[in-house]
């Protein structure tokens, strides 16, 4: 059963298309890497799926069910910038928040609960900032907040919108080294991605999108010069013709 | 930043209290000052809260509005209780009544009303770049902090001269009640300023009559009311943005779509029969239509009234398309077919899709777009599911 | 301040009529305390407008639940503020998902339309109601002085309205601790609460109901607007020196006891309502913790700038 499957999803705003007819079923254990150019509708085709957005037709199926019925199966991670960073928590207490899913309504968080928390914050590097308050923290710092509430989640399927995003390189590493653990573990992770050029280090299947689905598949077979074209049109600049070279260059 | 006003018009109380502390009497020209002056006050502490705290807009709002009126109540009772203070009616100015309105109060407003107008008729241009786009007015070397200020002291001086005719609680309501209504009605931002301006006036015009006939009745509400009522005709009346123009334009889309997809229903059961047939079954088409019974009599009747098809009368069970008739059909078949076309050609869309696709798109295309994508295609004679694609005037071809 | 006025206002209170200062400030810091805790919801989900709109556009509903019964009984006021309470939230969503209408403005015509619609009621049936719009507006602690404390088993327990308020208040300290969870994480990030399977709208909706409860309970004590006040101040200050939602919540029930304190005495003092007394006092207290904040900010500025 495919963690996470779309068929002809569409979403529209304001009745322009964004996203348009979108198929894609998902193999169990991916690493996969949505890319594609600003206004492609990237981060648009993880809120469609996570029912944040609106879809005008077409269905997502996670483990072959509706979202409701898994949704403890599932972890989504926002962008940084989709929260107030002043809110007057500590980081402790966001990543608890990773097992409030699962408590269900008047349960409390118990000893197993905070050992997950503390767990989920070690692996990402801030174990000793538990009980930092969140807007002392930096951008790489936030990012490692958000992937450790994620963790603590314990999904078989994770969404993460644009984790690489304004991140330092110590945490790119090692948001890296946690991807690869989860794809160990045997967990599906779809990352909403914006650098082309680490696009086949990072993933072993690409999804390329530009409002319809340019491409999908496994990275050597849809990360090449035609597919790239396709999705980016005119409008690449400098750093994604970089790669496209690297990409002729391979392929040649 | 709607609320403004609503927390502009409770922060003026201890401005008017200090007003009257000023000289000890309700001499309207300080008064009018005192108020203006905690308005642009409080409007000050707003924006200091939500820059420099953790608080955000509403929070600062909501602790201007409470905070100042708290204190202004305050100041009221002390100065209900200095001895010989004539201090009565102090209150109206924060609740209103039109009716108790000096000569002088009049004049004050009409003055205010005509700084408002000729400040919006001068600064026109800007005002509009800047409530669309601030940083790009900025780019363009446009004041904008200037004039930021400058409609702060505009609004305090609207909200001050209007609290002694509606109240504190109401003014508020004629801020926004009519601005949104006009808002409703038009897009364009002199049309809006235009509108608001003759909604405000009818919806004092109306409540003040009421007030009026009604002996003894508060003035305010009933304006209130009027202009809740002309918002609440706008959301649904509003020619383009209504709820009931969305709502006839989402009907005649159905009702265009559902006479097209009726003739094409016509077009393959013909494609069924065989060519040469003439006489189309009634039954035949319930069968295939996914219309149900009853709409599609009445579509069948429409078109035997606009002599798309022959269809002598209703008990009989079979008609035939006139001349007329089989053009629209071949028209519409032919549309659907070149999209579906299209959408696999160009588009590489999965053959399953396509006909949801098409059956949506093929009531858009116009004549133009049509030929436009003939010519994309290379003039096709079959579609994906390898039908032909009929011509619209087969004898000219 | 003379030695005689410092006797009548801070001695005089607790010596002669200890047991009516006594039931008056825990009064107002039942009030301010259920307001607050409420209060830090609202600001942290940016909605601390909705107590303004609220308070204003319940009046209607209790007028009309006033007509219906002929009784000012305490159900009927709740069922009346309940219902208006839901149909006020309606219509704001409706204005929104229908036309491009913004949250604030929907809010600012539906909650003036609304308490329009109270005044027009309060006036045209006036001689039916004894609901004083002015009342209504600014609230008086003091007519706990004068309402007769209830007697249950042969004990004097102190006058309904404080039992209500206890009630109140008790009822609003439990919602918040047993929903705890999912205000928090609905009020830090709506969307991501969602996708991880918790219940926004049942939050959402359950915190209005409870909102509008609390707005009609605290309205004979502070009035319409200052109920506001109760709503923001307390919240808002502790908001802006606590780090931690559970201390944040035990600084506003600080905070609360202190505004009741010194509005009782302030109002004393000036022989003003006290509603409007706790108020200024709630405003002066934020701006002088906001201030030693600043001062001490500054202090540390320096020493980092000497090291």
């Amino acid at each position: 059963m495919s963690p996470l499957e779309f068929h002809d999803l569409t979403v529209s705003y304001r009745q322009k298309p964004v996203l348009y007819g979108i198929d894609a079923c998902f193999p169990t254990g991916a690493l996969v890497g949505i890319v594609g150019p600003n206004g492609a509708g990237k981060s648009t085709l993880l809120k469609a799926g996570m029912g944040l957005v609106p879809m005008s037709s077409g269905w997502v199926r996670f483990f072959g069910e509706p979202l409701a019925k898994v949704v403890r199966r599932v972890g989504y991670v926002p962008q940084r910038n989709a929260v107030d960073w002043d809110f007057p928590v500590n980081v402790r207490d966001v990543v608890m928040m990773g097992r409030y899913g699962r408590l269900g309504l008047f349960r409390r968080p118990g000893k197993l609960d905070r050992r997950i928390v503390e767990d989920s914050m070690e692996r990402m590097g801030i174990g000793n900032l538990g009980s930092r308050q969140i807007s002392e923290l930096s951008g790489g710092q936030q990012q490692r907040v958000f992937l450790a509430r994620g963790l603590a989640q314990q999904a078989d399927l994770y969404l993460l919108d644009e984790p690489f995003a304004g991140v330092d390189a110590a945490t790119e590493e090692a948001i890296v080294v946690l991807l690869r653990e989860l794809k160990q573990q045997g967990r599906t992770v779809v990352v909403v991605h914006h650098d082309l050029g680490t696009v086949e280090r990072y993933y072993d299947h690409v999804l390329l999108l530009n409002m319809r689905l340019i491409g999908f598949g496994p990275t050597q077979e849809v990360f090449n010069v035609e597919n790239l074209r396709q999705a980016y049109g005119g409008q690449l600049n400098v750093l994604s013709r970089l790669a496209l070279q690297r990409a002729r260059t391979t392929e040649g | 930043m709607s609320l403004l006003g609503d927390a502009l018009s409770h922060a003026v109380l201890p401005g008017v209290a200090l007003g009257f502390l000023w000289n000890m009497n309700k001499d309207p020209w300080t008064l009018f000052a005192g108020a203006v002056l905690a308005g642009l006050f409080g409007t000050w502490v707003v924006g200091l809260l939500t820059r420099r705290t953790v608080l955000k807009e509403d929070g600062a709002l909501a602790l201007v509005l409470s905070g100042f009126y708290g204190l202004g109540v305050v100041l009221l009772g002390v100065i209900y209780l200095i001895p010989g203070a004539r201090a009565a009616g102090l209150q109206n100015y924060m609740f209103g009544q039109a009716a108790a309105l000096s000569h002088q109060d009049v004049w004050l407003m009409a003055v205010v009303a005509s700084l408002i107008l000729v400040v919006l008729a001068l600064f026109y241009k800007e005002l509009l770049l800047n409530g669309f786009d601030s940083n790009y007015a900025r780019s363009l070397g446009i004041p904008a902090a200037i004039l930021e200020k400058l409609i702060w002291l505009l609004l305090a001086f609207a909200v001050v001269s209007a609290l002694q005719s509606v109240g504190v609680v109401l003014v508020s309501a004629m801020l926004i009640a009519p601005a949104a209504a006009a808002y409703l009605l038009t897009k364009r931002f002199h049309i809006m300023l235009l509108l608001a301006a003759l909604i405000g006036m009818f919806t004092a015009w109306s409540g003040s009559l009421i007030s009026y006939v009604g002996s003894s009745l508060p003035t305010g509400p009933f304006m209130v009311m009027c202009a809740g009522l002309v918002f609440v005709v706008a959301l649904f009346a509003a020619p383009q943005d209504g709820i009931i123009s969305r709502w006839r334009m989402a009907r005649n889309r159905q009702l265009d779509s559902r006479r097209e997809n009726l003739l094409r229903a016509i077009y393959l059961l013909w494609e069924h029969y065989g060519e040469g047939t003439e006489n189309f079954s009634v039954d035949d088409l319930e069968r295939r239509s996914s219309l149900k019974v009853p709409q599609l009599r009445r579509q069948l009747r429409a078109f035997a009234r606009s002599r798309l098809i022959d269809w002598p009368s209703e008990d009989q069970q079979t008609f035939s398309l006139t001349a007329a008739g089989w053009r629209e059909a071949r028209l519409i078949v032919r549309k659907h077919r070149l999209w579906e076309t299209y959408l696999q050609q160009a588009a590489r869309f999965p053959d399953d899709h396509v006909h949801a696709d098409a059956e949506i798109m093929e009531h858009f295309l116009d004549e133009t777009e049509l030929q436009r994508l003939e010519r994309r295609l290379g003039y096709p004679k079959v579609d994906p599911h390898g039908r032909s694609i009929p011509e619209v005037h087969p004898n000219l071809s | 301040m003379n030695s005689e006025v410092f006797i009548e206002v801070f001695r005089d209170p607790w010596l002669l009529e200890w047991r009516s200062s006594l039931l008056l400030v825990s009064m107002g810091w039942l009030v301010a305390i259920a307001c607050g805790w409420l209060g830090v919801m609202l600001l942290l989900r940016r909605i601390a407008m909705m107590g303004d709109t609220l308070s204003h556009s319940l009046l209607p509903g209790l007028v009309i639940a006033f007509l219906i019964t002929g009784s000012r009984a305490t159900w009927v006021m709740w069922i009346g503020a309940l219902v208006a309470a839901g149909v006020t939230i309606v219509l704001i969503e409706l204005i929104q998902r229908y036309s491009r209408i913004k949250a604030d403005a929907a809010m600012g015509v539906v909650f003036s339309f609304m308490f329009a619609l109270g005044v027009i009621l309060i006036t045209l049936f006036s001689r039916q109601i004894d609901l004083d719009a002015d009342c209504v507006l600014y609230g008086e602690l003091l007519y706990l002085m004068v309402e007769p404390g209830v007697h249950w088993m042969g004990v004097t327990l102190p006058p309904a309205a404080w039992l209500r308020m206890v009630v109140i208040a008790a009822l609003v300290i439990v919602f918040i601790l047993s929903l705890y969870k999912e205000l928090l994480a609905s009020a830090f990030d709506n969307d991501w609460a969602g996708s991880a399977g918790l219940p926004n709208r049942f939050t959402h909706h359950t915190l209005m109901a409870i909102l509008s409860l609390t707005i009609v309970s605290a309205f004979e004590a502070v009035g319409a607007i200052l109920v506001v006040a109760m709503l923001v101040f307390p919240g808002a200050t502790a908001l802006l020196h606590c780090r931690r939602l559970p201390l944040v919540l035990a600084a506003t029930s600080f905070h609360s006891l202190v505004i009741s304190l010194a509005g009782f005495h302030l109002s004393i003092w000036l022989n003003v309502s006290m509603a409007a007394a706790m108020a200024t006092v709630a405003m002066l207290w934020m701006i002088s913790i906001w201030s030693g904040q600043k001062i001490k900010s500054k202090k540390k500025d320096n020493l980092t700038c000497a090291t």
